[in-house]
């Protein structure tokens, strides 16, 4: 009998182990095979055939990437919109929910009801436009960062984070005179860092990520986002693929050796950061599902 | 008598000057907050009072002014909508689609949370989890251009790698096909979201006090009774949780979400009839077209299904087992 529950164990051991085995290699083979092209010379990647390493090793894709004037301005692009959008988002927030942290403010009630309501019902995306359009915000690097300064799920996770702090730490300040925005400077954002950081990293890698504004409220070129230029090129790629311009095709780099290498710009940051939010993700993932 | 409603006058007064002395005191703070607020009124209120627009003659030239001064058209295109020679193909793309990422996507979490729950190398169970989440941070421009490093008739390396092996005689044209694009929309979705969704079932399993399963060992359970009378009994709360918000999301594409960036990122002129789905359709009636009021009456409707979706399934859940969200 009990060898019998022991083979039963090794076989279902046996099992687990292949699966979670199998569900590994198809997540990470992907972005090992993207970051093998990107590394390939381009026309040769088009004949097919690679799978683990690159057969022709170039750095021209990347090269190409740099000093193509489209790609380099979209790179620009994303950073400023993640660094600036990222700062203000948290920034923002924080003072908002310092605000709120304060359990005897008045109309308390009031406040909380306007963020939970708006929490979970819009006014979907047409009127939301015309909003934008009023404010003269289309077409402008602020439509990036400024939609985006209030953050209604991380406000509930900062007041919950500053009802924590202890209350001797400001009523000491207060006593030296300090008022309520060198409070929230001076003391409230120094002890808070843990919360800033996880604010900033989510915030970030949305930024980062963000195309759909890119689509709906720009036209500009010159405004574009690394993650929607490529999502042009994919999609003229279902089209047979063509060499670039006659400065590229000299060199073998291709439409598609281009989109690999700016998937791989745009994984890369990610991947160095996303393995340091762990702590925050059960924490995170309850509260916005709630949002919906 | 008298005296009594001058006492309570005092006191009132009393009072008011009290909670202003408490206003005057906070006045930074509600400064802090009004900032809030007034952004909140600005991007999330407005738009919300912008619905009307459904109901009028909105053009956009006549700017945020024009949706409350415009005329009234009522149903116009709501009925409009109903009569489009579109309407029924692009209900039903919609349903189709958000059904088939609830069945597909909401077990598959599950699952992948009990086989690394039953995983005894710490460290090993450590990497495949930070492994498996990795793809949730990941736009879904990359997933997308991934897709087509994979599946793209000319290029695509699991096309070529089936043609060399024999599996198949021609490349199959997985992204430009109407055949393909349901299947392709779910596979990629459970792809991207399956690891993010595995966190709260695994903290929820962790949550099982390990007494029952000593119990149920000393009773003589094996290892798949275990799982079947300890550990799903004990995360059923959390999955009538998780199910209760993905049918209340259903339309957008459950919990794992993107209907409309994947429509929109995936669709393309050949597979058309069966990837336009009402966000996408609203989305170019809407912006591309210019027409907002009818753009504006589409996505109303998919709202206001939405809404109820939430409340009934809140409802049911809340009278069948006990665990719901308000």
């Amino acid at each position: 009998m009990p060898t019998n529950q022991k083979q039963k164990d090794l076989l279902l051991d046996s099992i687990v182990y292949a699966l979670l085995f199998c569900i590994m290699l198809s997540t990470l083979y992907p972005f090992y095979y993207v970051l093998v092209v990107s590394f390939n010379q381009g026309k040769d990647s088009l004949l097919g055939g690679i799978y683990f390493w690159p057969r022709t090793f170039t750095l021209e894709n990347y090269a190409t990437f740099l000093t193509d004037a489209k790609w380099y301005n979209s790179l620009l692009i994303t950073v400023a919109r993640t660094g600036v959008g990222t700062l203000l988002g948290v920034l923002f927030t924080c003072l908002v929910a310092y605000g709120l942290s304060h359990r005897d403010l008045l109309f308390r009630k009031v406040y909380f009801t306007v963020i939970v309501f708006a929490m979970y019902f819009s006014g979907g995306l047409i009127p939301y436009y015309v909003v934008l359009r009023s404010l003269g915000l289309l077409n402008t690097f602020g439509v990036y960062v400024i939609p985006s300064m209030l953050s209604t799920f991380f406000l509930l996770i900062a007041i919950s984070f500053f009802r924590e702090i202890p209350i001797e730490l400001k009523e000491s300040a207060y006593m030296d005179g300090a008022n309520e925005f060198v409070i929230f400077y001076k003391i409230i954002l120094p002890v808070s860092t843990p919360l800033l950081a996880t604010m900033a990293l989510f915030l970030g890698v949305g930024q980062w990520n963000a195309w759909l504004d890119s689509a709906y409220f720009v036209q500009s070129d010159a405004l574009r986002t690394l993650t929607f230029r490529m999502m042009e090129i994919i999609n003229k790629s279902n089209i047979p693929i063509e060499s670039v311009g006659a400065a590229a095709s000299a060199t073998g780099v291709t439409n598609y050796s281009l989109q690999v290498t700016s998937m791989v710009v745009s994984i890369a940051p990610v991947v160095c950061v996303y393995p340091f939010l762990q702590k925050y993700f059960v924490q995170g993932i309850m509260l916005g599902s709630v949002k919906g | 008598m008298n005296l009594n409603t001058e006492a309570s006058l005092q006191l009132k007064a009393n009072r008011q000057h009290q909670l202003w002395k408490r206003f005057k005191k906070q006045t930074v703070l509600h400064l802090f907050v009004g900032l809030g607020m007034l952004f909140l009124l600005i991007f999330a209120y407005t738009p919300m009072f912008g619905i009307v627009m459904a109901f009028k003659d909105y053009t956009i030239v006549t700017g945020i002014k024009g949706i409350f001064t415009s005329d009234w058209v009522g149903l116009q295109y709501f009925n409009e909508f109903v009569d489009d020679y579109r309407f029924g193909e692009i209900v039903r793309n919609t349903l189709v689609l958000s059904f088939l990422k609830v069945i597909f996507a909401f077990p598959a979490p599950i699952l992948f949370a009990i086989l690394l729950n039953e995983v005894r190398h710490l460290a090993f169970k450590r990497f495949v989890q930070t492994v498996s989440y990795l793809p949730h941070f990941i736009s879904w421009v990359v997933v997308v251009g991934i897709a087509f490093s994979f599946l793209s008739a000319d290029i695509g390396i699991l096309n070529k790698l089936m043609v060399k092996i024999g599996l198949i005689d021609k490349p199959l044209d997985f992204l430009t096909s109407a055949n393909y694009f349901w299947g392709l929309a779910v596979g990629s979705a459970v792809w991207k979201e399956m690891g993010w969704w595995t966190i709260i079932f695994l903290a929820a399993i962790a949550g099982i006090n390990p007494a029952l399963y000593e119990a149920a060992q000393i009773d003589g359970a094996g290892r798949l009774s275990r799982i079947w009378h300890v550990t799903l009994p004990g995360i059923k709360g959390t999955i009538v949780v998780v199910l209760i918000l993905t049918i209340g999301s259903i339309l957008g594409g459950g919990l794992v979400g993107s209907n409309f960036e994947q429509a929109y990122l995936l669709g393309n002129d050949v597979n058309n009839s069966t990837s336009e789905i009402v966000q996408t359709y609203a989305f170019k009636v809407g912006l591309a077209d210019g027409r907002f009021s009818y753009a504006a009456a589409i996505d109303l409707i998919q709202s206001v299904i939405s809404v109820l979706l939430i409340f009934s399934s809140n409802y049911i859940a809340k009278r069948a087992s006990g665990s719901s969200l308000f």
